[in-house]
């Protein structure tokens, strides 16, 4: 039993696939053809140039046959013309016969109806009438001329004329001879009855044929016409079927064509995107072999190298962090040992230690510190320009980072005295970005601003929202920046003669600040004039409003 | 109350010197091992109330110690702190993330050290 799935139609992904099928199968053949695209394109345009050319040529020659039918019609047309005016005179001819033949009384047609006394007038009146019908069959003057028939009948046609004239000719002696006799006698005498009588066997004859004639042209000019009309559309549906054929041939050639240019061309592009998006494990397949088949290659070459370049470049990544990483735990573990000893002896857990010694712990702790902040400063640095500092990009509440950032910084500023303040604007709610780097930067810019700022003075951090972006100020009374050293502070190691007089700070947070600032896309600077206090000013973007 | 020994793992001498002096100054009973098989078989054997593991050690590093105390019924529950030089960013998620209980990083401050290993094993 067959299933009913079967006997369905195909449905539609099927066709759709055998669709497929066959659209691959005719692209792959042109595209595998070994010619430049332009060639291509050049023969399929002379393709169909050349289709035009056949379709006007047939064209042409289907409307001379058309004419010459025509022509040929025309012909017969007058051909039949003429016939039917032979047979019709004819006719009058048997007609005038048959009244002369009859006596008086028929005659009176030619008298309106009087019956005249002079018969003998009458009679050659008659016979002139005879005579005046039979010039009208204009077959010729005395004898067989086809010339003034007017055209060349066809054979069988000829044999039929000739017979005619014959007859015509019989009727023409005869009514010669009887109009002789005429002027003899006054009356019609009786030796005109058999002549008369010659004459209407030669008339039945003649008009006989002339029927026959006329019939017979007649019929052949009806066959012409259903002929015509049948060649007609013949020639009609030859041109429109050429003519659709010749349509479905150029749309079939340039959709062929251009699935063989633009399926290659839309591959090229695909995998192009996946090669900008990091995807370097496949390669582009076009069987063109033509510029499009090239390009495939070049592709193919360039994903390749830099597949290769991704690698080599990976691996040094790997092997800078690594070495960073190393770096950092060498330095550290040392380090450990140098402040842990010195905190141990310095909270004195194993005896007393005198003033000068305390002193000296003092000094080892603080540059053992010193050194910490410089290994963290210049690791971190060298992630950033190593670009492997990734950022953790989110939306988080500025007030909340600032109001953090400001805490970590309170007891130091209450030691030395210096006044802390937030002015945030209300305007600004979530920016985006790296928060833990943000709270790192704003903790460098307010712990400069509280190391510099003397006793007595303030430090205040605002905030303001210009255009797309948030503007967090951190100002303070310090001792202020030349303007000389206002573009070089951002750079490492740089310092103030101020700064460098602290003995504090590695140099490297404001560089490091500038670099974590430019990651988020924002600007960082420094408006400031000696003796007046500094104001730092980074950006940041603000998160997209959520619809 | 009497609290249990803190085992120390530690490759560097003097830093291990300082370790164990400064919880012995404290009050603290220690175990040292230099290297991650030592630490296994000394926590077995002795069952310390905390280890203070770091990563970098010779042999097996200190977080497959780790996978074998955690392992092992008579050590699965003895709380395990990293105590690394590995500080760098994302270091201290990752060791939790590994299974150890707290991370104390290096250069450690010696009070904060001395209050985070207090906050698990008591002295005399």
């Amino acid at each position: 039993m067959a299933h009913p799935e079967v006997l369905e139609a195909p449905s539609a992904p099927h066709r759709r696939a055998v669709f497929g099928r066959l659209r691959d199968r005719l692209s792959g053949v042109v595209a595998r053809a070994p010619a430049s695209v332009r060639t291509k394109l050049l023969v399929a345009f002379l393709a169909i140039a050349a289709l035009l050319v056949v379709v006007s040529v047939l064209g042409l020659r289907e409307l001379g046959q058309a004419n010459a039918r025509v022509e040929r019609l025309d012909a017969l047309q007058l051909r039949s013309a003429k016939y039917q005016a032979i047979e019709a005179t004819a006719e009058d001819l048997q007609q005038t016969l048959g009244v002369r033949t009859a006596g008086t009384k028929s005659l009176t047609p030619y008298t309106g109806g009087v019956t005249l006394p002079d018969r003998g007038r009458i009679w050659t009146l008659a016979d002139l009438q005879i005579r005046d019908v039979l010039s009208q069959i204009e077959l010729a003057d005395d004898q067989y001329d086809l010339a003034v028939i007017g055209f060349v009948p066809p054979p069988a046609d000829e044999r039929v004329l000739r017979r005619i004239f014959t007859d015509w000719l019989t009727i023409s002696r005869v009514v010669s001879r009887i109009q002789q006799l005429d002027k003899r006698s006054a009356h019609g005498g009786g030796e005109t009855r058999p002549l008369l009588n010659t004459a209407r066997v030669a008339g039945d004859d003649l008009q006989a044929r002339a029927f026959d004639l006329a019939s017979r042209a007649g019929s052949e000019t009806k066959a012409l016409v259903a002929a015509n009309r049948s060649a007609d559309a013949s020639s009609r549906n030859l041109l429109i079927g050429v003519s659709i054929v010749s349509v479905l041939f150029a749309l079939g050639l340039g959709l062929v064509l251009s699935w063989s240019l633009v399926g290659p061309i839309q591959r090229t592009e695909t995998r192009l995107a996946e090669i900008s998006a990091g995807d370097f494990t496949r390669r582009l397949d076009v069987p063109n072999r033509d510029e499009l088949g090239s390009l495939a290659r070049n592709v193919n070459r360039m994903n390749d190298e830099l597949s290769r370049l991704y690698g080599e470049l990976e691996t040094t990544n790997r092997h800078k962090s690594e070495f960073l990483a190393n770096m950092s735990h060498e330095l550290r573990t040392p380090l450990n040992a140098i402040i842990g000893f010195s905190q141990v002896l310095r909270q004195r857990l194993f005896g007393a230690v005198n003033e000068k010694q305390e002193e000296y712990l003092d000094d080892i702790l603080s540059s053992g510190n010193h050194l910490l902040s410089l290994i963290n400063d210049v690791l971190d640095l060298s992630k950033v320009e190593a670009g492997q500092v990734e950022l953790e990009i989110a939306d988080f509440s500025l007030r909340e980072a600032l109001e953090r950032g400001v805490v970590m910084v309170r007891e130091r500023a209450a030691q030395n005295g210096v006044h802390l303040s937030l002015e945030l604007s209300p305007e600004i709610d979530l920016v985006s970005g790296d928060e833990r780097r943000l709270r790192q930067v704003v903790f460098n810019l307010l712990s400069n601003a509280v190391k510099f700022t003397p006793r007595g003075g303030s430090v205040a951090v605002a905030t303001e929202r210009t255009g797309g972006e948030a503007q967090i100020s951190v100002t303070d009374t310090g001792p202020g920046i030349a303007p000389g050293d206002q573009e070089r502070i951002f750079e490492e190691f740089q310092q103030t003669d101020v700064g460098v007089g602290q003995r504090e700070g590695t140099g490297l947070g404001l560089a490091l600040s500038r670099r974590l600032v430019e990651l988020h896309g924002g600007r960082i600077w420094v408006e400031s004039e000696p003796g007046h206090g500094s104001r730092f000013v980074f950006t940041m973007p603000l998160a997209r409003a959520r619809s | 109350m009497t609290g249990g020994r803190i085992l120390v793992v530690e490759d560097n001498e003097k830093n291990m010197k300082l370790f164990r002096d400064v919880l012995q100054a404290t009050g603290y009973a220690t175990l040292e091992a230099s290297t991650g098989e030592d630490a296994v078989e000394l926590a077995v054997a002795h069952s310390p109330a905390l280890v203070l593991m770091d990563v970098q050690l010779p042999g097996i590093d200190g977080v497959e110690a780790l996978g074998l105390l955690r392992a092992d019924g008579r050590t699965e529950s003895i709380p395990v702190l990293a105590l690394t030089a590995q500080a760098m960013q994302g270091d201290r998620e990752r060791f939790l993330d590994a299974g150890f209980d707290g991370y104390i990083s290096k250069p450690v401050d010696v009070a904060d050290f001395l209050q985070t290993v207090g906050a698990y094993v008591s002295h005399d």
